[in-house]
Order: C-alpha cells, then sequence, then structure tokens
C-alpha cells in the first residue's frame, strides 16, 4: 500500500516536472484560481472560455486549477502556482479579504496578479497588477435607469414602489450592484419609493420564499429589482403564483431563463453580462501586462443594458 | 378531582412542549404582523417548508435509528437536476420513476455501508454529502438545468397545483406525514427501529436484524429526498447544482428541534412536523417584520435554543435545571 503511494506521487511529481520544463519553452505560462465551478453555469462557461482561449494562443500555456469556493484551497494553489513559477496568475477571489496575503506573497515573488470577475478588497490593491472584470456599481446603476425609465413609460414614476432582493450578503458583487442601485434610484426617479431589501443568496427558491413574504406584506409593488435574473425569476414565479400582474421586473447578469421570460413578455429586462466576454478579458490583461503593455488598474468589460426592447440584438445566454 | 385534572394538564403539558413553544411564536408573530396569519400566507408558508419537511421526514427515522443523515441536501439537488433533465429527454412519464430509481440506489448504498458494513454513519454521509455534489455536477456539466417548455408541461402539477383549495406539495406533505407517522408508530418495523436506535446490542441479542433495519431506515430516507427533489423541480421547473445545499443541517434542526434524540431511540413524526413549521414560520414572521438579514440569522438563533429550552423545561416540570 505504502509502496504504491510513494509510486504514484513519485510518477505525479515527475508529470508536473516534466509539464514545468516544457511550459518554459519562450511561452508564457499563466495560472488561474477560480473560484467555484460547477457551482453556477455562469463559472463554468467561464472555465471552459479560458480554457479555449488558452488553447487558440500559441503563445500563452495555462495552468487552470478551481478553488472550490474554499479560501484556504484558494490560498493553497495560489502558493502552488508561485512555486511553479508561473509568469502570471490570474485568481477569482473566493474571499477578497482573506486571500491578499497569498497576492501579496506572488507579487512580492515578482509574479504580476490579475484579479478577475469580483475583486480583492481595497488594502490588497497594491499588489494587483490588474483587475478584469464588470463594473457591479455601473451595473446597479443602469438597473435602476432601466426600471426608472420604464416607469415613466407607465407614467407611475411618482408613485412607484420598488422592493430589491439581493445576492448572498458578504459577497462583493452583491454589495456593489446593491450600492449602484440604492444610490442612483433616487437620482433619475427621486419619487419612486425603494420599501424594502432581503437577501436571497443568488438562489432561485431562497428568492421565491422572500418575494412571496415581500407579495403578502405589501399590497402594492410596482417593481422588482434582483442582484441576478436567477433570483429574478424566482420572484417571477412568486408573483405569477399569487396571480399578481403589472410587477416590472429588472434583474442583472442575465440568464438564459431571464432572457425567455423577457421574450416571453414578464421580465422587463437585465444587464448583458457574457462569461465569455469575462473569460476573455482576463486572459488578454494578463497576457498586455506581460507585455508590459499600460494597462488600467480596473480594467472593466462592458455589461450593456437588455431589456424586451432591444433583447433582439443579443443572443440567447448559454448559460 | 379538580387535582387530578390539574396533574392530567401538566403532564399533557409536559409532553408537547414543542407544540406549546409553537403557538406562542405564533402569536408574538401574529401580534407583530397580523398579516402573518393571513390564510395565504399560512398556506404560502406551510408549501415552501414541505421541501425541507418531506426531507425531514425521512431523516427522522434514520436519527431514532440511532444514526445522521447528512447527504440528504446533496441528494436532492441529485434528484432535482435527475428529474429536470431527463423530464426533456425521455418525458415526465419515464423522468419520474427513473429518477426515484437512482435516488433509491443512493440511498441502498449509504445503508448498505452503515447498516451491512457498520461503518459510522456521520463519515459516510460526510463523503456522500461531496460525492453526491460531485456526480450532480458530472451529469448537469455544471451547467443550470432547465425544463424547455414550462407552459405546456402537466410535470408542474406536483409543485405548483392545487386540489380543492390546497396547494400539492401541502398534500403530499401531510400525506407522507400521516404514513410514515402511522409506519414508525404502528408497525413491528416501527417499534424495530426505535430499539436498534436505543440499544443496538440489546436489539441485536433480542433476534432484530440490526444492519436491515439501519439499512431500511437510509432507503425510507431516499425515498423522501426522491419526493423533496420532485417537489422541487416542479415547483421552479428550473434548477442551479447547488438547490440544496445546506439543507441537511436545516433538516437535522428541524428534526432535533422536534424533539428527536440524536443519540437514538426517541422522537415521533408529528412532533418533527412541528419542527419543520417552526423553522419555516420564524423565517416567513421574521421577513414580515422587516428585520435586516443579519439580525435574522441571531434571532432564528434565539428563537431555536429558547423552543429547545421550552420543551426541556416543560418535561420536567420547571425552568431551570434541579442540579444547576
Amino acid at each position: 500500500m505504502k509502496t504504491t503511494l510513494t509510486a504514484v506521487l513519485v510518477a505525479s511529481t515527475a508529470l508536473v516536472g516534466t509539464a514545468m520544463a516544457e511550459s518554459h519553452g519562450g511561452k508564457m505560462t499563466i495560472g488561474i484560481t477560480q473560484n467555484n465551478v460547477g457551482v453556477d453555469s455562469y463559472q463554468t462557461t467561464y472555465e471552459k472560455a479560458f480554457i479555449a482561449a488558452t488553447e487558440a494562443n500559441d503563445m500563452v500555456e495555462a495552468v487552470v486549477l478551481d478553488a472550490g469556493g474554499d479560501v484556504a484551497r484558494q490560498i493553497a494553489q495560489m502558493e502552488d502556482l508561485i512555486q511553479q513559477e508561473v509568469d502570471a496568475i490570474i485568481i477569482w477571489p473566493t474571499n477578497g479579504e482573506a486571500v491578499i496575503p497569498a497576492v501579496r506573497k506572488a507579487h512580492n515573488a515578482g509574479i504580476p496578479v490579475i484579479v478577475t470577475n469580483s475583486n480583492i478588497a481595497e488594502q490588497g490593491f497594491d499588489f494587483v497588477a490588474s483587475f478584469s472584470g464588470p463594473d457591479n456599481i455601473t451595473q446597479g446603476s443602469r438597473s435602476a435607469e432601466i426600471m426608472c425609465d420604464k416607469f415613466k413609460d407607465m407614467g407611475i414614476e411618482n408613485e412607484a414602489r420598488v422592493v430589491q432582493i439581493s445576492g448572498q450578503p458578504g459577497y462583493t458583487t452583491a454589495i456593489e450592484r446593491q450600492k449602484g442601485f440604492d444610490d442612483r434610484l433616487p437620482e433619475v426617479c427621486p419619487n419612486v419609493t425603494l420599501v424594502e431589501t432581503q437577501p436571497g443568496d443568488w438562489n432561485r427558491e431562497k428568492s421565491q420564499q422572500v418575494m412571496e413574504a415581500f407579495l403578502v406584506k405589501y399590497d402594492d409593488i410596482d417593481g422588482v429589482y434582483s442582484g441576478d435574473d436567477n433570483m429574478g425569476v424566482g420572484a417571477l414565479n412568486a408573483a405569477k403564483a399569487a396571480g399578481r400582474e403589472g410587477i416590472i421586473f429588472v434583474g442583472a447578469t442575465n440568464f438564459a431563463v431571464g432572457y425567455e421570460a423577457m421574450a416571453a413578455g414578464e421580465y422587463w429586462g437585465s444587464i448583458y453580462q457574457s462569461p465569455v466576454d469575462d473569460a476573455e478579458a482576463a486572459l488578454k490583461t494578463a497576457i498586455d501586462v506581460l507585455n508590459g503593455e499600460e494597462v488600467p488598474f480596473l480594467n472593466y468589460f462592458d455589461t450593456p443594458k437588455i431589456t424586451q426592447d432591444n433583447m433582439g440584438d443579443y443572443t440567447k445566454p448559454v448559460f | 378531582m379538580a387535582e387530578l385534572t390539574k396533574q392530567g394538564i401538566g403532564r399533557v403539558l409536559a409532553k408537547q412542549g414543542i407544540l406549546i413553544a409553537f403557538v406562542v411564536f405564533m402569536i408574538g408573530f401574529a401580534l407583530a404582523n397580523p398579516r402573518f396569519i393571513a390564510v395565504d400566507n399560512i398556506s404560502g408558508v406551510i408549501r415552501s417548508s414541505a421541501i425541507l419537511g418531506v426531507m425531514a421526514l425521512g431523516v427522522t427515522f434514520v436519527v431514532i435509528g440511532g444514526n445522521l443523515d447528512l447527504s440528504v441536501g446533496s441528494m436532492m439537488s441529485f434528484s432535482t437536476i435527475v428529474v429536470l433533465d431527463l423530464h426533456d429527454k425521455i418525458g415526465p412519464t419515464l423522468a419520474i420513476p427513473a429518477m426515484f430509481g437512482l435516488t433509491l440506489g443512493l440511498g441502498a448504498f449509504i445503508g448498505f455501508l452503515v447498516g451491512y458494513l457498520k461503518l459510522n454513519s456521520l463519515i459516510v454521509t460526510l463523503g456522500m454529502l461531496s460525492a453526491i455534489h460531485g456526480l450532480t455536477l458530472t451529469w448537469s456539466g455544471g451547467q443550470n438545468m432547465d425544463i424547455a417548455d414550462k407552459s405546456g408541461t402537466w410535470f408542474s402539477v406536483f409543485g405548483q397545483g392545487n386540489i380543492a383549495g390546497v396547494p400539492v406539495p401541502i398534500l403530499i406533505f401531510a400525506g407522507l406525514a400521516i404514513v410514515l407517522s402511522l409506519i414508525l408508530s404502528k408497525t413491528p418495523f416501527g417499534r424495530k427501529v426505535y430499539a436498534v436506535g436505543g440499544n443496538g446490542k440489546a436489539a441485536t441479542f433480542s433476534g432484530i436484524p440490526r444492519a436491515r433495519i439501519v439499512f431500511l431506515t437510509y432507503l425510507i430516507s431516499s425515498f423522501c429526498v426522491a419526493c423533496a427533489g420532485l417537489l422541487q423541480a416542479s415547483r421552479s421547473l428550473g434548477s442551479q447544482n447547488t438547490v440544496g445545499q445546506g439543507l441537511e443541517l436545516e433538516v437535522l434542526a428541524a428534526v432535533i428541534l422536534g424533539g428527536a434524540s440524536l443519540l437514538g431511540g426517541s422522537g415521533t413524526i408529528f412532533k418533527t412536523v412541528i419542527g419543520v413549521l417552526i423553522l419555516g414560520f420564524i423565517q416567513n414572521g421574521l421577513l414580515l417584520m422587516g428585520l435586516a438579514f443579519y439580525v435574522q440569522y441571531v434571532v432564528t438563533w434565539v428563537i431555536i435554543i429558547l423552543a429547545v429550552w421550552l420543551d426541556i423545561a416543560a418535561k420536567r416540570g420547571r425552568l431551570l435545571s434541579q442540579i444547576a
């Protein structure tokens, strides 16, 4: 038993060794540690797109790792990548605070770190070469604008009442989208009231329950903003089951289910965010950094508004 | 005579401490927001709780039998994803029995490991929690699973339908609760579950096939999980891979709140149902009060502890322990 184990260990170490030797033939080796592939379709599609983009590029060799949502595992993976002396590391943080020491370690080892999708906390910015991802505050603002414009079309911008279903508490994306929405709504529609915000934890079933409670509590709801379409569709299901019509649903991160509900005329709008763009932007940022090009510290890719009016310009999301 | 009646009432109260706690909370929430006791709210909460509830019924058997089942959350994700995927591939009529078959297979596997191989149930089901999660992800390729034609399928009847004005999930939950309660309290098998959980060695010496009984408790648990997966899939007609994540602890909380001992040998289906309803109504009541979510986390915990305390206090007839 013991011998077998040792043999396996030796074999796998040897394999890693060969992989490293090969990867240093003038090519760039880029390591990526992802948050939690498989937990949702966005991350799965991101990973596929990332691998496809690296395979299409002859100059790039990729080491693709997944932290499985576990901070400790992600820190260990960062250390592995530092040990392997990759040229650059892309990290999709499992936690914006806890990964900072590992990011600093890579930075001190002379390996540029690119943060993808959701940024780390501000005290870690000194150790980061660039952040590539969506601008979630802008996304929240845009959702507020979509909702306000629709209220103006309907002529209810002076009395409409809105509830909000936010993402997982403590998750940067959730906090930023909520902030963008909370700040922008009173600017564009000062007389619309945001009556209550509760978290739906990125979970459709949970959001459905939250919405059911909102519907019992408030006789008059004109709009629902959800931190992503998955939660938005949960809220929509609750409203449909309760027979409450005429509510304007606006989400973010347009999912296939959200797109379909928009096509059916039940869901008004969202923010189009493609995991393929996200992955390709991260890889391009890393390559640009390694080529010594000027890269903005906050390197956002565009995430446009999508509503029933312009959805024909966009293909249905694959996730 | 009057003395006797008083004692009688006392004894009834002592037996039903958890029921008293339940009534107290209901009155409290109703005073805070009268809409809490509106018929549509109550029926909504029970319908939402049905999924957790159905799973808790099965886990009650496992816990009374002296074991744990931490795999039910990820097993429920598995059932949900499988039935949704098969729905579009082979149609709902075949998808449902196929999903039940696969889920029961998982239950039988766990039952075999814990019952016949006598492995520690905590380790086995903790391992299965992550193994089944992997299985689900492999099945779905990590993608969300959605039924293509949502309005044209009769499959939605389990989660969204009504019979005589009562939501179907409530009927399934109630029906299963009655059947399982009868099995547990009125059949020789039920008594053997208590015996095995109360004292496994004594049970073996009295000729009770311990391994088979434990095996069957896991089979019942996985059957309940399959029902929960069916309700979940039918309710939203689409799902993430992680839909059941974390439910294993909520289920366990409901079962223990209902008074089942983690050491096995005690508990009833009726009390588990009360435990499930307490959890459901706490969540809903706090939402209706409009408390910020971080306050809700704390308050939920406080209420659970209060309920357990009231239950114990009623059993020993005083609020504080004699030996403090």
